[in-house]
């Protein structure tokens, strides 16, 4: 049996052994009744035979055995590939699922009649994302896989698949809307709400200029310390509160600005730089006390604000989506019991008769509901 | 071929044996339906040119089942190969008993007066016959199956087919094909019987000098390792004799009733070599000589 190319299974010729050809000792043995019994002469040909038929059940066993292993790997490594990298094969002229692409879970099945209903598709669907003109696609295409199978395919000319990678990488943007789908939003949301921890600004704290003006100067202590320790001189004791003061004397004029102003964080510069801002209306004053939790309170309010919103908007999007693709689908049926009539009608034309009441009503019953359906979706 | 002797055992052990048949019949039509499955899904599956998970997982499934269904089918048709190994031996048990008593029935003839077609037949049914080794899938041939030699302290038991190189009259040597009658383990040496004739004395020979014969078949599907490769020299018998003469592979056998191929060295060639002649499995062995062997007989 030949390898087909995409995929590495070999179909093999499973087909047992027809022993009515190939054992005729064994089947005629099988005929007979128990009371007939075996010749004592017929042993070896029979020995012969049911080797044949062990040694083709055990090769059958060992392919089995291989395939199954080809399989699990195909499988297993199909979870793991990542969307894109596949091509999509073309459409076959018969129905069928297209191939899977996100590990996330299968698709649902695109009905064939989409190459056929094209156009009742893009007007449709035009609401929904790009129409995919499907009757564009060229036929099966190699695939991007590496398999250990694929070593032993004779060496190809390399085929243009660039469209159906195309396809292929559009797809999700313009499949169906799955359950799945609606999950996984849901999942998102939900994690977003964790995050509002995120959001919360930790306090300031001491502004960083007096809080390394405090630990250089008690490095210094520190410094003299040893120094004294090993000069065996008195040592300063580094007093927390001593530094606190002389930081203050050190920090001269700006130091007495800032607890004049109660400890506004901000420097002289940035305070004037912000009042002359103010003044010229560019930016609202702002609260000069350091900034307690601003951002989280309104911040907090605004996303809890937004998160009930849009947790129901993209959810109602997608329900309405989902409702509006089931309309679709009932179009497309439609769509093709209507080909199914016009083509009873051309029948009937051809030989020469008009047609009769009851396909002319079965006709015009058809269109009216694909009008009905359509109107629903566009509503 | 002796007749259905009227002795229960052997009617019991062939009543079995057709047990076994009809059994491995029954898992066969069984087993049968599930490939039919495997076979259409195939069909499906090229010609839509797609492989789904739908497909796959299904397919696995069915492959499952096959499997299941194979295994079951190996060891009944195992079970059945074995009755009758089991009962072939029984026979010839009786048949060696029935001449050492001495009294023959009408087709077992004395090997005294044996003639050198009946001999031949023999000779050519005891390697049809040879059992095929076919391994479950992790096992590998055994000694004594197709090429690969026997263990280095294995012993021939008595009734084995050996390659044994005996001395003529004329001081010439010959590999001869024979049968052992003992082995003597104090000094190290078979007593073997030239099939040929019984009347000829029995050879005591030490162990170098005797090759036992394959005991299995190696089945070139399974076990192509098992199998001598093209231009290798061997020992062969030569057709239509019981000597065994320095030869070089052609070709090995293709499918399990195949025979080797090869080209026995032969001065009165131009090449030095015969055309390819056929020798059964059976009677293939390592050639260990550096030196010519005897004439032909």
């Amino acid at each position: 049996m030949g390898e087909p190319r995409e995929c590495p299974l070999q179909f093999h010729d499973f087909r047992p052994v027809e022993h009515a050809r190939q054992c005729p000792r064994f089947t005629a043995i099988l005929s007979r009744s128990t009371d007939e019994g075996i010749g004592a002469g017929e042993l070896d040909t029979l020995q012969l035979e049911l080797e044949t038929l062990l040694a083709a059940a055990s090769r059958r066993l060992r392919v089995l055995e291989a395939e199954t292993q080809v399989l699990t790997d195909w499988q297993d490594r199909k979870g793991d590939k990542k969307f894109g990298k596949l091509a999509e094969p073309g459409i076959g002229a018969t129905a069928g699922p297209s191939k899977l692409v996100t590990p996330s879970g299968s698709k649902p099945k695109k009905g064939k009649s989409e190459g056929k209903g094209a156009h009742g598709h893009g007007a449709g669907g035009s609401g929904h994302g790009p129409g995919r003109p499907k009757t564009k696609l060229p036929p099966p295409k190699i695939t991007e896989y590496e398999f250990p199978e694929e070593s032993t395919d004779t060496p190809r000319a390399p085929k243009n698949d660039t469209p159906s990678r195309f396809w292929a990488s559009v797809e999700p943007y313009c499949a169906d809307i799955t359950p799945e789908d609606i999950r996984q939003l849901e999942e998102i949301f939900n994690s977003t709400e964790d995050d509002s921890e995120y959001y919360k600004v930790p306090p300031l704290g001491r502004h960083y200029s007096l809080r390394w003006a405090q630990e250089d100067l008690q490095e210094e202590h520190k410094e003299g310390n040893r120094a004294a320790a090993v000069g065996s001189k008195k040592g300063v004791q580094g007093n927390p509160a001593e530094v606190e003061s002389m930081l203050r004397r050190g920090e001269g004029g700006s130091g007495s600005a800032e607890t004049g102003e109660d400890g506004c964080p901000f420097g002289p510069l940035t305070q004037r730089l912000v009042q002359a801002l103010v003044e010229e209306n560019i930016i609202s004053p702002m609260d000069e006390s350091p900034m307690p939790d601003p951002v989280t309170k309104a911040g907090g309010d605004e996303i809890s604000a937004t998160s009930p919103r849009s947790h129901g908007k993209p959810f109602r999007l997608a329900r309405e989506e989902m409702q509006k693709q089931e309309v679709r689908r009932s179009v497309r049926a439609k769509d093709v019991e209507v080909l199914e009539v016009y083509r009873r009608i051309m029948q009937a034309r051809q030989k020469k008769r008009t047609p009769s009441k009851k396909e002319r009503d079965a006709a015009w019953r058809i269109l009216r509901e694909r009008e009905n359906l359509l109107k629903q979706l566009d509503s | 071929m002796a007749s259905l002797p009227a002795d229960t055992k052997i009617v019991g052990m062939l009543a079995e044996l057709h047990q076994l048949i009809k059994q491995t019949q029954e898992e066969r039509t069984r087993s049968e339906h599930n490939l039919l499955n495997i076979q259409k899904t195939h069909e499906r599956m090229q010609s839509e040119q797609k492989i789904t998970p739908y497909y796959r997982t299904k397919l696995k499934g069915l492959y499952t089942t096959a499997k299941v269904d194979a295994e079951a089918e190996c060891n009944i048709l195992r079970k059945a190969l074995d009755k009758i190994a089991e009962i072939k031996a029984d026979l010839e048990e009786r048949r060696i008993a029935a001449r050492q008593v001495g009294s023959y029935s009408a087709v077992d003839v004395p090997r005294k007066t044996m003639r050198r077609g009946v001999l031949m037949s023999l000779l050519q049914q005891a390697a049809l016959t040879l059992p095929l080794w076919i391994g479950k899938p992790n096992e590998r041939p055994p000694p004594l199956c197709g090429a690969v030699p026997a263990a280095g302290d294995y012993v021939a038991r008595p009734r084995d087919k050996v390659a044994a190189r005996v001395r003529g009259p004329d001081a010439d040597e010959q590999w001869i094909l024979a049968e052992v009658v003992s082995y003597n383990s104090t000094s190290n040496k078979y007593e073997v019987d030239d099939i040929d004739e019984e009347g000829k004395e029995r050879h005591v020979l030490s162990r170098r000098r005797v090759i036992p014969l394959p005991q299995w078949k190696a089945n070139p599907e399974t076990d192509p390792g098992a199998l001598f490769p093209s231009q290798q020299l061997v020992l062969a018998l030569y057709p239509q004799t019981t000597c065994f003469y320095r030869a070089l592979i052609h070709t090995p056998p293709r499918r399990p009733q195949d025979d080797y191929l090869v080209l026995f060295e032969d001065t009165s060639y131009p090449d030095g070599y015969s055309p390819p002649l056929t020798v059964a499995q059976r009677y293939v062995v390592t050639c260990k000589e550096n030196k010519k062997g005897g004439g032909r007989a």
